[in-house]
């Protein structure tokens, strides 16, 4: 209990602290608010690729797919509705709808197959989005699209910003606009799930499964609806993640369902550690503000990027936090066998 | 289909599955433009394969081989990595324009073939093209030094304890995949201009090649290529919107029905 008490401390002590701690290091407070919502995503990928053991190299289309469905309802479908919850809700269940049927003819096929096999919908995904023009206005994206407000007991506009209130060299109050409250409540919602999901029943079998499926499928459990269930969480998670992306920047286009999305969220698990709830945060948050504070420099980020991706993979397997994680581990461990020793 | 080609090589023989395939591409076509630019068409072929097949032999023995025993997932990580890493070298060595290599004069005619008129280049890169894919077929099916290879992929502990350098062989093999890829990266480099994500956007397409011919199966990867190009001009005769989409809608029908591919063997599949 005192544990839990002290995690959720910590982390909501740290999301109130991070947009001002990002500007003494060359951030802004607006990267804080676009960090949170991608890395909504990526904590749902990593319980496809660090929990469940399935690489899906076509997150991304849950994630623009979910963009695109909340601008939609915004601007086309339910113009007559102006409440920001619509848009949210119905991007969600169409993901989650999508993602479930997706996930029925993926999840059967193993390793690389799994990952060709989604790399090869999201790409149709793509090309739809792409082509479809009377819909999504192809290449342009859907641009300038304002959200409407969130209705919580009054209606909130969501990009009004906090009073006035110099903070030295950590920026002024007003920097953060209400988008990052919003961001930080629904990441810490998400954070919670993920960790009573993770040490459920749920998550137990989630492991058993990406160790050996052969076994647990002895035991008695369906591996498939295990990893079914697995992949629909993740994708409505990327679809929460782009919706919120889309009705903040008031844009998205085709662009958030390439490749190099669905590559990104792999980075950035990477990076920030695999089988870490908080791994993935990081690891987004990591990236976005080296990419936002390098690419401004030079044209070399990608390559330096790349760079560190490979680096993490060969030297630190676990990812930063997965590194910290084992280190603790080890500290327990020869602890417990020194007070066992007479 | 030649890149789906060395991809299918490099996974067929090694079970490494290799992302950064189109790197390599991209990484002959520059090499081959850069020398053909300076010397002549002629030795920028003969050097782009070269200078790949020595980058392949460096990731190899400094980076790859400590992937070969893990799971594909981590092989997809790696060298997903490293495509990423090439294709930025090339940006900022290159910059991120398109560029072509004239056809020389002496092959920029075309010929008439008594039923149809085709640029003598083209011509000559499908019939390269062909005798490349006879020459690769000879080397691992007819030669002694393939069978090195597909004995050491299915049991390599026995082919070492016979005397076989099942390590070597396996190097040999991927700089092989890879040389293939920058050979026809410069020679294509006339025909498609190249900019440094060339390789990667023909990457994906040859992944369908090879699912739908069945991953490692030779064949299948010559087979698959065909139809995937054969699929793709009808459709654009058809219904010109869905040419791009038809692809993946049939590898992911190949997928679903017979994952192992049309010419695959089975027990890839659990992988």
């Amino acid at each position: 209990m005192m544990r839990e008490l002290r995690f959720y401390g910590l982390l909501v002590l740290g999301l109130v602290l991070f947009p001002f701690a990002l500007h003494p290091i060359g951030g802004y407070a607006g990267l804080a608010t676009q960090i949170l919502l991608v890395g909504i995503a990526t904590m749902g990928f990593n319980l496809l690729l660090g929990y469940a053991g399935l690489l899906s190299y076509g997150q991304a289309m849950f994630y623009g797919v979910g963009s695109y469905v909340a601008l939609l309802t915004v601007s086309k479908f339910f113009p007559q509705f102006p409440n920001m919850w619509l848009a949210i809700v119905l991007a969600v269940l169409f993901v989650s709808v999508l993602a479930f049927l997706i996930g029925a003819l993926t999840v059967r096929l193993y390793g690389i197959y799994f990952a060709l096999l989604t790399l090869a919908f999201a790409q149709m995904f793509y090309f739809i989005v792409f082509q479809w023009r009377d819909l999504t206005q192809g290449d342009d994206g859907l641009q300038g699209i304002t959200a409407p407000p969130l209705w919580v007991f009054t209606n909130i506009d969501l990009t009004t910003t906090f009073p006035s209130l110099n903070l030295g060299p950590f920026g002024n109050l007003s920097d953060v606009h209400y988008w990052y409250a919003f961001a930080a409540i629904v990441s810490l919602l998400v954070i919670a799930f993920m960790r009573v999901l993770i040490r459920s029943q749920f998550g137990e079998v989630l492991g058993a499964i990406r160790e050996n499926e052969q076994r647990s499928t002895f035991i008695g459990f369906n591996p498939q609806r295990y990893k079914l269930a697995a992949f629909t969480i993740a994708g409505a998670l990327s679809g929460l993640s782009g919706a919120l992306r889309g009705l903040y920047e008031t844009s998205t286009a085709p662009d958030s369902l390439t490749i190099e999305t669905s590559g990104n969220f792999v980075i950035y698990t990477i990076v920030g550690g695999v089988k870490t709830i908080l791994g993935p945060m990081v690891g987004t948050a990591i990236i976005m503000y080296l990419q936002n504070v390098i690419s401004a420099k030079t044209d070399a980020w990608r390559l330096i990027e790349g760079i560190l991706f490979v680096a993490v993979i060969v030297f630190l397997p676990g990812g930063i936090l997965g590194s910290f994680k084992r280190k603790r581990a080890r500290k327990i461990f020869s602890e417990a066998l020194s007070t066992e020793t007479p | 289909m030649a890149i789906a080609l060395g991809f299918t090589i490099i996974f067929g023989m090694l079970r490494l599955v290799n992302f950064a395939h189109g790197a390599f591409y991209t990484v002959g076509a520059y090499v081959g433009l850069v020398i053909a630019e300076r010397i002549g068409l002629v030795p920028g072929l003969i050097a782009a394969p070269i200078a790949v097949a020595v980058l392949a032999i460096v990731l190899d023995r400094f980076l790859l081989r400590f992937f070969y025993d893990k799971e594909p997932t981590s092989q997809i990580l790696v060298t997903f990595g490293v495509a990423i890493v090439l294709e930025e070298s090339l940006r900022l060595i290159f910059g991120g324009t398109t560029r072509q290599y004239p056809v020389p004069a002496w092959l920029s005619g075309s010929m008439n073939l008594g039923f149809a008129q085709y640029p003598t280049y083209r011509l000559l890169f499908g019939i390269a093209i062909v005798l490349l894919v006879v020459a690769v077929w000879v080397f691992i099916e007819r030669t002694d030094y393939g069978l090195i290879v597909r004995a050491g992929i299915r049991d390599r502990t026995m082919v070492q304890l016979l005397g076989g350098n099942v390590r070597l062989a396996s190097t040999v093999i991927f700089a092989l995949g890879a040389a293939i890829a920058g050979l026809v990266g410069a020679a294509a480099s006339p025909i498609y201009s190249v900019d440094p994500n060339t390789g990667f956007t023909f990457l994906v397409p040859s992944f369908v090649v090879v699912v739908i011919g069945g991953l490692g199966s030779f064949w299948g990867a010559v087979v698959g290529g065909l139809l995937v190009g054969e699929l793709q001009s009808l459709t654009t005769l058809v219904a010109p919107a869905l040419s791009d989409v038809i692809i993946y809608v049939a590898m992911a029908l190949v997928l679903l029905v017979r994952p192992s591919g049309l010419f695959g063997e089975s027990e890839v599949i659990r992988g």
